[in-house]
Order: C-alpha cells, then sequence, then structure tokens
C-alpha cells in the first residue's frame, strides 16, 4: 500500500506543472494541474476505505531509534482520522483549485497562487498524513509560512502588516510546538505517536517549573501543543491574524476557511490519547474555545465589514471546534470542521459569483428593498416554541426516565444532546423571520428542521464517532477525562438554557410589538459592548501598542551601543 | 614526515600557493576572481581526496567541507572591480590558514591562527575610519586575540587555557568579547565578511572543543550566563538594527550564542554542532551576499525602505533571498532547523528558563529576518529605479548558499558522521526537578 504516498504527492506535481513554463501556455497547464489534484481526491477516497477496511497504513523512511534521523524523520501514517482528514483537503483542494483556474483567469498572479494552492494541499496532506510528531511539526510550520504568503496580498503595501502580524504570531504558536516536542522526546525519548502515549501513561512524571508548583509531564506537553493549535485555528487571544488576513483572492480563502484551519482542531485529535492523559490541558482548552465562541461570535454579529464578518465567523466556529475537544467530544470536533470546512468553503466562493453579478448588472445589490412586512403569527411561534423547548424537555425526560440512560452521571451525553438543542434552536430562530406568514408550511418547515438537525447528529454524529473512535472504551475515557466538576458543568448548563428561553422571550415580545424595560445602565452597558466589540476588543492596536513599545524599550536600553551602527 | 604531518601542510599550501600565484593576474581582475574561484574548487577536491588521512576533528569533517564552500560562494557572489582584488586574495590566504588551524595537531596550527588574528588586525586598521570611532574596538579586539593566540602557544598551561578560552570567546563570539566579531562582519572589504562568518566561529568551535572537557567547574555557570545574555542581546540588537550587516551580525551572534550555550551545559562538541554552525554561518554569508547584490546595484549604505517591492522586478533574487531568510529563521528543512533541534534533543535540559531564553531568541530571529526580507522583497514597486536580477555568478552563488543549506537538513547522517545515539530517556518515577 506503499502507493498511497502518491496521494500527497499528486497536488505537488499540480504546483510543478503551473509554476513550470512559458506565460503563453499558463491556462492550459493551469487546467491540466486540476487532474493530479483530482486525482489525489480519489485516492484519498480509496484510501479512507482501506484503512476503513483493513486497518491503519505504515510507511516511514528513517528509523526511529535513530536520533539523528529525527530532525528529518519522513514517514505516513493513515489511520481513519488521518484518511477523513485527507479526503476533506483533497477534496476541498480540487473544488476550490477548479474553481480559481476560472476565476482568476485574468489575474496577473494566477500562477503564483495557483502553485502556491496546490504546494499548501501537498502540506496539509503531509501534515494530517505524518508519522510522528516532528514530521507533523516539519509540516505545520511550513503551513506558517504558507498562511503568511498565500493569504495577502504583498504588492499592497498597507496589508503587509497583517502579513507580518500574521507570520509573527503563527511563529508563536510555533515555538511553543517545539518546546512541547523537546519536553516530549526528553522526557520519553520519541515522537512516535503510539510509543509516545504510551510511554506518557506508563510514567507517572511530574515536572516543577517554578518553585512550589507540580506540573504532569503529559500537561506540561499537551498545553505548549495547544498554544500551537490556538495560533493555526485562531483562537483568543491569538486570533488577530485572521481578519486582518483578508485580502488575498478570494478561492484562497475559499481554502483557508475550509481546510487550513482546521489545523488545530487536527492535532488535538492526532494527540487525543495524550490529552486524555490530561484533564487540566482539555479544561484549558474548553475554557479558551468557549471565550473564542462568545467573543469570535459577539464581534462578528458588530462589523460592517462582509469580509471581517465572516473571518470572526470562522473564529467562532473554530472556538467552537476546540471547546469540543475541551469536552472530550473529539470526533464532534472533526464532524464539525468538516460540516464548516464545506459550508465556509461554497460562502466564499459563492463571493466571486456575487462580486461578478454586481459588476456585470450596475443595481446590484438591488437598493430599493420591500418593506418587510410586520406581522406576528401565533402558529409560527407555538410551533418554534414547541419545538426548541417542549419536544427537547420530552426527549429529555423520556431518555432519562424511560430508556434509563443516565444523564446526570454522563456529561458526554449532556453534551451531545447539547449541541443538537443549540444548533436546532438557532436554524428555528431563524426561522421565526418568517413571522409574517403564518402557514401550516412553515411550521412544517420549523418540525422537519428539528427532525433533520436532530437525526444529523444523533445518527451522523454517532456514526461517526464510531467510525473515528471504534472502541466505545475509548470515548468514554476522553468524556470521563474532559468532565468538568459537576457544579461547574450544571451552572453551564442552566446559564445555556436560561440564555436560549431569554432569546426566546425577547424575540417573542419583539415579534408582538412589545419592548422590554431596561434600565438606564444596561442600555449604556450594551452600547459600550458594541463599540467594544465593533473595534475588535481593540486587541489589534493592543497588538501594535505592545510591538512599538518593546521596539522602543529595545532601543532606549540600546542606545549606548548606537555608536557600532554609525 | 608522516601523512598526518604533510596533509594539513598541504591543504595549506593549495589555497596560499593560489593566493601568491594570483598576484600573476593581478592587473586583469576578471582572470583574477577566475582564478580564486578555482583555487577554492581545487582545495575543495584536495580536501575531499585527502580526508581519509586527516585527524577527523571533534564534530567530523563536515566544516572542513565548507571552508572552500563558502570561500567559493564569497568569491562568486562579488562584482569584478579592482578594489576586490586584496579582499579574494585575502579570502584564500584565509582559507588556507583557516585549514591549518583546523587540520594541524600541532604547534602549525596555533601559528596559523596567530598569522590569522595579525592579518584581520591589520585588515582593520587599514580599513579604519576616522569618522567611526568604534573601528578602534575591532583592531584592539583581535589584537588582544592575537596576543592570547600567542600566549595560548607559549605560556604555561593554566595561563595557556585563559588564553585559548579567551580567544575562542573571540572567535565563536560571546558577549562581552563580541565587538570585534561585529566590526569584522561590517567593516572588512569585499568577500571577507561573507568568508570569515564561517571561519572564524568554525576555528573557534574547534578550540572549544578540545577545551571545554578541562574546562572547571566554576567557570560553568558564568559561561551559561555569558551565553544566555548573548543570545537575547543579539536577538534584541538585531530587532534594533535598520542596517542589514549590522542586522546580520547580531542575529549571527544571537545564534552563535545558543551554540556556546550548548556546548558548555552539555561540556562537548557534537556533529549536531557543527551542522548548526556550519548552518547558521553559510546562511548569514547568503545573506551577506544578497545584500552585496542590493549594494552592488543600489549604493553602499542605501535604506531597504527606499528599495521596496523587488519581488516583482528581480524574481530570481527574490526567490532565493525568501530561501536564505527561512532557513536563518530556523525553519525546516534547512540545516539552522536541523542544528538547533539536534542540539536540543541530545542537551541535558534542566532549567526551563535557559529553555525560554532560547526559544525567544529563535523566535525574535523570525521578527527581525522576516522585517528585513519584507522591506526588501514585498510593498509598492519602484519605477523610478532601474532593476536587474541576478547575473550568472550571483545567482549561482546564491543558489549553491540555499542548496547546502537545505542538504544540512536533509542529508544522510552518515554525511556528517553523526552516529545512532540512544535518546536520553527520564525514568524517574517520582518528581523531576525542571526549573
Amino acid at each position: 500500500m506503499s502507493i498511497v504516498i502518491l496521494v500527497p504527492l499528486l497536488p505537488l506535481l499540480s504546483a510543478l506543472i503551473v509554476l513550470v513554463g512559458d506565460e503563453g501556455s499558463r491556462h492550459q497547464r493551469a487546467k491540466i494541474a486540476a487532474y493530479p489534484i483530482g486525482a489525489a481526491f480519489l485516492g484519498a477516497i480509496v484510501t479512507l476505505w482501506y484503512v476503513a477496511t483493513h486497518g491503519p497504513i505504515t510507511i516511514r523512511f528513517y528509523d526511529p531509534a535513530s536520533l539523528a534521523t529525527m530532525v528529518f524523520p519522513m514517514g505516513f501514517y493513515i489511520d481513519r482520522l488521518s484518511a477523513v482528514m485527507m479526503t476533506l483537503i483533497s477534496g476541498v483542494g480540487t473544488i476550490v483549485y477548479t474553481y480559481s483556474v476560472g476565476n482568476m483567469f485574468q489575474d496577473h498572479h494566477a500562477r503564483r497562487y495557483l502553485s502556491l494552492m496546490g504546494f499548501t494541499v501537498f502540506v496539509l496532506l503531509c501534515m494530517v498524513s505524518s508519522a510522528n510528531l516532528m514530521m507533523l511539526f516539519l509540516f505545520w510550520q511550513a503551513l506558517s509560512y504558507m498562511l503568511y504568503i498565500l493569504a495577502h496580498n504583498h504588492a499592497h503595501a498597507p496589508t503587509l502588516a497583517g502579513a507580518f502580524r500574521t507570520f509573527t504570531l503563527l511563529r508563536v504558536g510555533d515555538v511553543a510546538f517545539l518546546s512541547g516536542i523537546v519536553l516530549a522526546y526528553q522526557l520519553y525519548g520519541t515522537l512516535e505517536f503510539n510509543t509516545l502515549f504510551a510511554r506518557a501513561a506508563e510514567l507517572p512524571i511530574m515536572l516543577t517549573p517554578l518553585p512550589g508548583i507540580e506540573i504532569g509531564g503529559p500537561t506540561a506537553i499537551a498545553l505548549l501543543l495547544f498554544i500551537g493549535a490556538m495560533s493555526k485555528s485562531a483562537q483568543f487571544p491569538l486570533h488577530i491574524w485572521l481578519p486582518s488576513s483578508l485580502y488575498a483572492p478570494t478561492p484562497m480563502h475559499a481554502l483557508l476557511h475550509a481546510g487550513i484551519i482546521n489545523a488545530g482542531g487536527f492535532l488535538i485529535n492526532r494527540l487525543a490519547p495524550l490529552y486524555g492523559l490530561s484533564p487540566t490541558a482539555l479544561h484549558v482548552a474548553f475554557a479558551v474555545g468557549a471565550l473564542t465562541v462568545v467573543f469570535g461570535a459577539a464581534m462578528m454579529l458588530a462589523q460592517n465589514d462582509i469580509k471581517k464578518t465572516l473571518g470572526f465567523s470562522t473564529i467562532a466556529q473554530m472556538g467552537y471546534m476546540i471547546m469540543e475537544c475541551g469536552l472530550g467530544a473529539y470526533a464532534l470536533a472533526v464532524f464539525h470542521l468538516i460540516a464548516h470546512g464545506l459550508f465556509k468553503g461554497t460562502v466564499f466562493l459563492n463571493c466571486g459569483n456575487v462580486i461578478h453579478n454586481a459588476r456585470q448588472e450596475p443595481e446590484f445589490p438591488h437598493t430599493h428593498h420591500p418593506r418587510e412586512e410586520e406581522g406576528f403569527s401565533r402558529l409560527t411561534w407555538l410551533t418554534g416554541l414547541i419545538a426548541t423547548l417542549v419536544i427537547p424537555l420530552l426527549i429529555l425526560l423520556v431518555m432519562h426516565d424511560i430508556l434509563s440512560i443516565p444523564l446526570l452521571e454522563s456529561q458526554g451525553t449532556v453534551i451531545f444532546l447539547f449541541f443538537i438543542w443549540i444548533t436546532s434552536s438557532q436554524a428555528i430562530l431563524t426561522l421565526t423571520r418568517l413571522r409574517a406568514v403564518a402557514s401550516w408550511k412553515v411550521a412544517f418547515t420549523m418540525l422537519l428542521t428539528l427532525i433533520f438537525v436532530v437525526f444529523v447528529y444523533l445518527f451522523a454524529a454517532e456514526s461517526f464517532t464510531a467510525f473515528l473512535y471504534p472502541n466505545p472504551a475509548e470515548v468514554e475515557f476522553y468524556f470521563q477525562a474532559a468532565a468538568l466538576p459537576d457544579g461547574l458543568f450544571s451552572t453551564i448548563v442552566v446559564m445555556i438554557t436560561l440564555l436560549i428561553v431569554m432569546s426566546w422571550s425577547y424575540l417573542y415580545m419583539r415579534a408582538h410589538g412589545k419592548s422590554m424595560r431596561m434600565p438606564d445602565w444596561v442600555e449604556g452597558l450594551r452600547i459600550r459592548l458594541y463599540v467594544l466589540f465593533m473595534n475588535r476588543l481593540y486587541a489589534d492596536g493592543i497588538y501594535e501598542v505592545l510591538g512599538r513599545l518593546v521596539t522602543r524599550g529595545l532601543h532606549r536600553i540600546l542606545k549606548r551601543d548606537a555608536g557600532w551602527s554609525k | 614526515m608522516t601523512g598526518v604531518m604533510t596533509t594539513p601542510l598541504l591543504l595549506a599550501a593549495v589555497p596560499i600557493m593560489g593566493a601568491v600565484l594570483g598576484f600573476v593576474v593581478w592587473s586583469q581582475p576578471d582572470k583574477l576572481k577566475i582564478w580564486s574561484v578555482f583555487v577554492t574548487v581545487l582545495s575543495l577536491l584536495a580536501v575531499i581526496g585527502t580526508s581519509e588521512q586527516l585527524t577527523v576533528p571533534t564534530g567530523g569533517l563536515l566544516l572542513l567541507y565548507l571552508f572552500p564552500l563558502a570561500a567559493c560562494v564569497s568569491l562568486l557572489g562579488q562584482p569584478v572591480h579592482q578594489e576586490h582584488r586584496l579582499a579574494w586574495v585575502m579570502t584564500l590566504l584565509f582559507l588556507g590558514l583557516g585549514l591549518g588551524v583546523l587540520t594541524s595537531q600541532n604547534v602549525v596550527g596555533q601559528i596559523a591562527l596567530v598569522v590569522l588574528l595579525g592579518l584581520i588586525t591589520f585588515i582593520l586598521y587599514r580599513h579604519r575610519n576616522s569618522l567611526w570611532s568604534a573601528s578602534w574596538w575591532g583592531i584592539g579586539t583581535y589584537g588582544f586575540g592575537t596576543l592570547c593566540a600567542v600566549l595560548a602557544t607559549i605560556a604555561d598551561p593554566f595561563v595557556s587555557s585563559v588564553a585559548s578560552l579567551l580567544v575562542c570567546a573571540i572567535l565563536l563570539p560571546l558577549v562581552p568579547f563580541h565587538g570585534g566579531y561585529v566590526i569584522a562582519l561590517t567593516r572588512l572589504p569585499g568577500s571577507l565578511p561573507s568568508f570569515i562568518v564561517l571561519l572564524l566561529p568554525a576555528i573557534g568551535l574547534h578550540g572549544l572543543a578540545a577545551l571545554m572537557p578541562t574546562v572547571p567547574d566554576v567557570m560553568i555557570l558564568p559561561l551559561t550566563i555569558l551565553a544566555l545574555v548573548g543570545a537575547l542581546y543579539g536577538a534584541a540588537k538585531a530587532l534594533a538594527q535598520s542596517r542589514v550587516p549590522l542586522l546580520l551580525a547580531y542575529s549571527s551572534l544571537s545564534f552563535f550564542s545558543i551554540l556556546w550555550w550548548f556546548v558548555v551545559i552539555s561540556q562537548t562538541v557534537i556533529p549536531q554542532t557543527a551542522v548548526f554552525l556550519g548552518a547558521v554561518a553559510l546562511v548569514t554569508s547568503g545573506l551577506l551576499l544578497a545584500w552585496q547584490v542590493v549594494r552592488t546595484r543600489y549604493g553602499d549604505d542605501v535604506d531597504p525602505r527606499t528599495i521596496s517591492g523587488l519581488a516583482g522586478t528581480m524574481p530570481q533574487f527574490a526567490v532565493l533571498l525568501t530561501l536564505l531568510a527561512l532557513a536563518a529563521m530556523g525553519m525546516p528543512p534547512f540545516g539552522v532547523f536541523a542544528g538547533f533541534m539536534g542540539m536540543l534533543f541530545t542537551s541535558p535540559l534542566t532549567s526551563s528558563a535557559a529553555l525560554l531564553i532560547i526559544v525567544i531568541a529563535w523566535l525574535a530571529a523570525s521578527w527581525y529576518i522576516l522585517d528585513m526580507a519584507q522591506r526588501l522583497l514585498f510593498g509598492q514597486q519602484r519605477s523610478d529605479l532601474r532593476h536587474e536580477d541576478l547575473r550568472r555568478s550571483e545567482f549561482a552563488s546564491l543558489l549553491m548558499v540555499v542548496l547546502i543549506a537545505i542538504a544540512l537538513g536533509v542529508a544522510p547522517d552518515s554525511l556528517f558522521g553523526i552516529e545512532h545515539q540512544s535518546p536520553h530517556i527520564v525514568t524517574i518515577m517520582e518528581s523531576v526537578s525542571w526549573n
């Protein structure tokens, strides 16, 4: 099964086909280069089938026992997780590349971008199929530079600051990753995934980074590697590179938001057994993910620039993904990143059509919208209420009392149910915008949506979990490791429940033409928060000031040596 | 004389004789340059041919191979101009002396070192500038180094050891003896800076390899602190520079301080150390050559900010500079990364603070090197400037550096004599102190 290495190599061939040759045949070569990427996608599907039926594939071009080869240990380890990621990456890569060939037909930089796209797909495929942590890190770093070079327009001087910030922030993550690797090797003497997990589980090593502070070996490694994941997946406070990297051609963003940014989620999944040994690291991941969800979503709502809105939407979604990992729901995170990747890729690719239409038709988008009809439909609202509040409650009771599923003892099940509930609530709250249409058709659509969401989550997510992690004990182990203290978990559950109920009440009253009396300080706070989130928490400014302070401080401290600069 | 004694003399004689014969074509700079390049190739062949008869230095034969290669690329990257003739001949002379120091086990090597340091002092004196008072700092440092090298040869063992350590700190720059290195790198003419950036630190490492086992324990802590301070200081100074040669000088100081730290805490020199040193020096040499390309076209003291957008107008230069910058930042698959990781994997890490300082210095390189490359390559293109992409010799020179840097990162371990080592595994079941 050594032929599987062709899957990552074929996109590299595409990149070379585009890159090498004269200008006259550029478009022809670009079209030809789509075939190797497409072939890589087909190869990834075959690989997925193979590893699902025959087990993981391991190919090594190095000696795992030799330290000398550990700085460049090329090899492949393809299990179900890798195969799924390879299929996603090569699939999205094929679609985005094929789209780009036409979309960038007249672009002067088409050759550079198309070849970089092929090269990025190659790097991503190698990264997800790495045989060991070191090879993963090699391609992880390459990806940092690809993001710098791919997601910015370097001929446009004002965007260079954003490009520079992107690379330096990603390098912060790389340095943490490097420290994690060095620590892992120093403590356990290996960077092979399975050997590392086994030794980490066997050797209960404690470290003392500061006097009086003790930390377990797996926790220290997992936390350092998590900083790497934070930077690639744009987690708060290392998120600011993503919204400022929106100046490249739109298809590049489709690839970035659908493929590259998922690296953090993949890393945690790949190292799931290691994270499973460290509840602290999982709790930190949950907290960081939750903060990113809240801030990302709040900032998304307050932006007035469509690309920035999409950027913050991705940040929030990545927060969800990391939060799911922090809750031990690894497979759910992968399911989420696939769904989000396909969705966001579609949105970005469609951006090009919208822009194209706007250019074709001067009056597009239409400025004279007919005023939305005000109205209130009791039927619609009643259906929504039943769908999002009553039915979930019934399901809970049925599961707890009739099916005897111990919800109070199983955070994992509650997490699954909660994600179902939140997603369906979100979908149905959106449907209430059809409030003026008081028809059974709308009510039926709502119920259909609910059923669809519930089924997708229950069957697709459960089946996917069983596919990625066939051993139920392993899944349970991760949920147990990620379990929050009962009081905290209950508080979070109650708070989210209250939030959904309050949202319903607020929307219901607004739809009914009623207003809620708010104290002045609440109104003032709302405006202040709006300004804060509109300015993206002033994070860009804070980083800029910090950078300036460091530079100024250095100049001040080192001015005695200024004579050497003359 | 035995083969062990004659081979080093032969290796040193090839470039020195080449330098002397160079005066035959002194009046024809183009022929002198071709001759000089030819002599470096001959030297490389001589090293390859005699490698079996040499006493393998600690750290392997890698640095011996790199000497003629670095001299070759340094000469290739220079424009043909009569002002550079002395630098070309001195490059050959330095190559011969360097090979002599590295291969000779006796007093010949020490004499070669004294001559080398004396020559650098002389050239710095010759190129001193009354407007630039720091020249005297460099002249003084290398003058002091020459004195120490003499003392190391004639004094009693204790004084000799101290003097040798000081010579090592001047050659392989360690704060506070780094001034001479910075000035030599920024003030020596023509092809010399891009060659001595490898030559001097490699000789320093060679000396250190012999010295470290004898350094008393009481010296370890001060040396460790100096190395860590040097790593941070070099990075901070590089961040504060606007002139490219100074930025590269301080950047390499930071990386060499990391090497000092590793050698001091492990009290040994291993092949990975030589890979790291060779890669850092060669990449810095490449960046100096790239800057020479810019200087040739836009003037001696040009501000990088005023010639932005070269990626569009000089694509070959842009690609090679980008690759060199990536190597200098410590990105894979180049030798700097491979050497750095190799050292970290084998070092007995006992201090999280030291590791933090080292990775901060490593991270800072991504900041100042990228800033430099970005200022030159990207941004608004200057249509009012005349642009000319790389000439053949410049292209060959930079390409060679890039290829060697990649080879150092990915080449099979046997090439550098790196043996299989059993990893250092902590098997203590109790608490491990790591502070």
